[in-house]
């Protein structure tokens, strides 16, 4: 029989869900009419970019957030997807959109292998590797010059024709990008919320224990790897038709794959906007410390200490965190809580302290 | 033949100066488990500080070795007492990565800074100076570079091996709890590993200079072929990392004939993805990988 309590959780539970709604009307509103109040096309082309590097980073997160497998190197696949975009264009004549789509598959396709090389490791070794894989196709993109154009670039046709002045471009692209992002942060959150979700995020918190409890981790894992790789690949390839120019120094940069971390990091890898609010702070961050300074490598200064910061003092990211201390004005809600291995520890360090209160109960209905 | 031979003996040189530096980041990862992805950052600051000293005073670039050293070491003990020991220990590792990365950004971001992006070169009187063995030519350089590695691993060795604390800190790198249990101050021991490291990064660097253009994003050609020697060495052994280094030096060198200096540079890459996939935890020593 559901007693009074219940009923005032599922009132509760509807404003929650009506607040949600509302919020993600708002994102909605916000993202789709920027373009009409960009002042200028050069403000509009800021919006793509800051588009496109929530593309790559919510890609990112699909790996990153799900499994805690943190790659520095995806600009590989954002790489990879550009150039296979850009080549079976030039190569083999196809449609952009066809190119684009049949690039990130093969992209995804690739991953399979790497994935079952790279995550036979764990922690810092999977690091390493990434980070050499970003290292090796830079070399290889940069001495294959017959095909990539190496150090001189790759120069993309447009998919739209002569007619379609930048300011539009720029407008097309935009929604594009807005397009693929909410496709990917739906499939994030539908991901999230199911079975194999959960055992991802299992891996994230212990893996041993994971495996033990019949999670098939390694094809997990994979399988995660490789959706992350394509929808990286598929920001990559839409970033390179808008740009039209791809050079290896940029598509396969260690910073590129860095700047998705951080924002990912700073807005929070384990909440489905995370991603995209980082996005937004550092893509504009990225551009103002640009715009301001230059030529000068000043802007990789404050990158570097935004990540800094980042990891010593806020490593859940904002959204966990502006939550949590809206959570603690609410009334207590008696779900089970997504807790890190982090915070158990330090509360099981607490309650070493005081042996009073040894017994913790996170769950449970209230009796 | 005689190629081969200037090769073999190239790839002897080249592998001495990766195994000082591999050292280095053997240590930080025994002492702390960390990845010190600003390793190589350092590097090339130890090599724009001599370039610098040289420039501005005219004397020769190892002389700058008595400042940076000592400057090296102290700012090793500092990055490790007020950053590395303040992370969460249950995602150290993860975020020492990121946190080490963020340092590499800055000191790249502050060197392009203060000396712009244009690639610099130590002038010497030596510098063009070569004589031959057995038909190999062997430049002064190169070999300035190998002595500066050996003598350094050298000391590294026997301060390891011979010294209380070198007693310490390798009781630290095996069994942290149980070096604590014998009242070894392992946080403090930690700081001086670190330092250490970041010593030999002042000797490698000041090296490097000698032979190499220096520019602020170069420090990326170089994280590379050191994590792949220190996972094929095994992660945390520091014989496994020199021996490591050797074998890809060697290596490298050996392909340069066939393939070019860029395509010889994957060797590095496809000995670290083969070594991941037949024996994660490296092919010498390597006991300490297998925890990751």
């Amino acid at each position: 029989m559901p007693s009074a309590s219940e009923h005032a959780r599922t009132s509760r539970n509807g404003l929650a869900v009506a607040l949600k709604v509302l919020g993600l009307l708002v994102l909605a509103g916000a993202i789709l009419s920027f373009p009409s109040m960009a002042a200028n096309p050069f403000i509009l082309s800021v919006g793509v970019v800051i588009m496109s590097y929530a593309v790559l980073a919510t890609g990112w997160n699909f790996m990153g957030g799900l499994t805690g497998y943190m790659s520095l190197g995806h600009a590989a696949y954002s790489g990879l997807g550009g150039y296979a975009t850009g080549l079976l264009i030039i190569e083999t004549g196809w449609d952009p959109w066809v190119a684009l789509v049949g690039g990130s598959l093969f992209v995804a396709v690739l991953a399979v292998p790497i994935g079952i090389a790279s995550l036979r490791v764990r922690g810092a070794s999977f690091v390493i590797v990434s980070i050499a894989l970003v290292l090796i196709l830079l070399l290889v993109f940069q001495s294959w010059s017959e095909l990539t154009g190496g150090s001189n670039g790759l120069r993309i046709p447009r998919p739209f024709g002569p007619e379609v002045l930048r300011p539009e471009q720029h407008e097309r692209f935009y929604y594009l990008h807005a397009a693929l992002l909410a496709g990917a942060l739906l499939l994030w959150w539908l991901i999230d919320r199911s079975q194999f979700g959960i055992g991802l995020k299992a891996i994230r918190e212990d893996e041993d224990k994971a495996q033990a409890l019949g999670v098939p981790t390694f094809n997990y894992k994979l399988v995660a790897f490789v959706i992350s790789a394509f929808i990286t690949a598929l920001g990559g390839g839409l970033y390179a038709l808008w740009f039209g120019f791809l050079d290896p120094v940029f598509q396969f940069s260690i910073l590129a794959g860095a700047y998705m971390v951080l924002m990912s990091l700073l807005g929070g890898i384990r909440s489905l906007f995370g991603p995209l609010l980082g996005a937004v702070i550092v893509g504009y961050a990225v551009e103002f410390f640009k715009a301001e300074y230059g030529d000068s490598q000043f802007h990789i200064v404050a990158m570097g200490l935004l990540l800094g910061i980042v990891v010593l003092f806020m490593p859940e990211g904002i959204i966990p965190a502006v939550s949590q201390q809206i959570r603690r004005f609410r009334p207590q809600a008696s779900s089970i809580r997504e807790v890190s291995q982090a915070e158990l520890a330090e509360e099981r360090r607490k309650d070493e302290e005081q042996p009073g209160t040894a017994r913790r109960v996170t769950e449970g209905a209230p009796s | 033949m005689s190629l081969l031979l200037q090769s073999i003996v190239l790839g002897v040189l080249l592998g001495g100066l990766y195994a000082l530096l591999a050292a280095g980041l053997t240590l930080y990862f025994g002492v702390m488990r960390v990845v010190m992805i600003a390793h190589s950052a350092f590097l090339i600051l130890a090599a724009y500080l001599a370039w610098w000293f040289s420039t501005e005073t005219g004397i020769d670039p190892l002389v700058s070795l008595i400042g940076t050293v000592p400057l090296f070491f102290v700012m090793g003990v500092a990055v490790q007492r007020l950053l590395i020991s303040r992370l969460n220990p249950s995602s150290l590792t993860m975020m020492s990565v990121l946190l080490t990365f963020s340092i590499a950004l800055v000191i790249e971001g502050m060197l392009g800074f203060v000396w712009s992006g244009t690639q610099r070169r130590v002038r010497l009187s030596y510098g063009g100076g070569d004589f031959e063995i057995f038909g190999a030519n062997i430049a002064v350089v190169k070999l300035i570079a190998f002595g500066l590695a050996a003598v350094s691993l050298l000391a590294l060795f026997l301060l390891l091996t011979r010294t209380k604390f070198g007693q310490a800190l390798r009781a630290t790198i095996q069994h942290p709890e149980a070096a604590r249990l014998v009242g070894i101050n392992t946080d403090r021991i930690a700081g001086y590993g670190f330092g250490i490291g970041l010593a030999t990064a002042a000797i490698g660097g000041t090296a490097l200079s000698l032979d190499a253009t220096i520019y602020p994003s170069l420090h990326w050609h170089w994280i590379g072929p050191l994590m792949a020697i220190i996972v094929v060495g095994g992660l945390g052994s520091i014989p496994g990392a020199a021996i490591a280094a050797m074998l890809l030096g060697l290596g490298q060198s050996l392909l340069q004939i066939p393939l070019g200096t860029t395509w010889a540079q994957t060797f590095f890459y496809i000995a670290l993805f083969l070594t991941l996939m037949v024996r994660p935890q490296g092919f010498f020593g390597g006991r300490l990988a297998q925890r990751f």
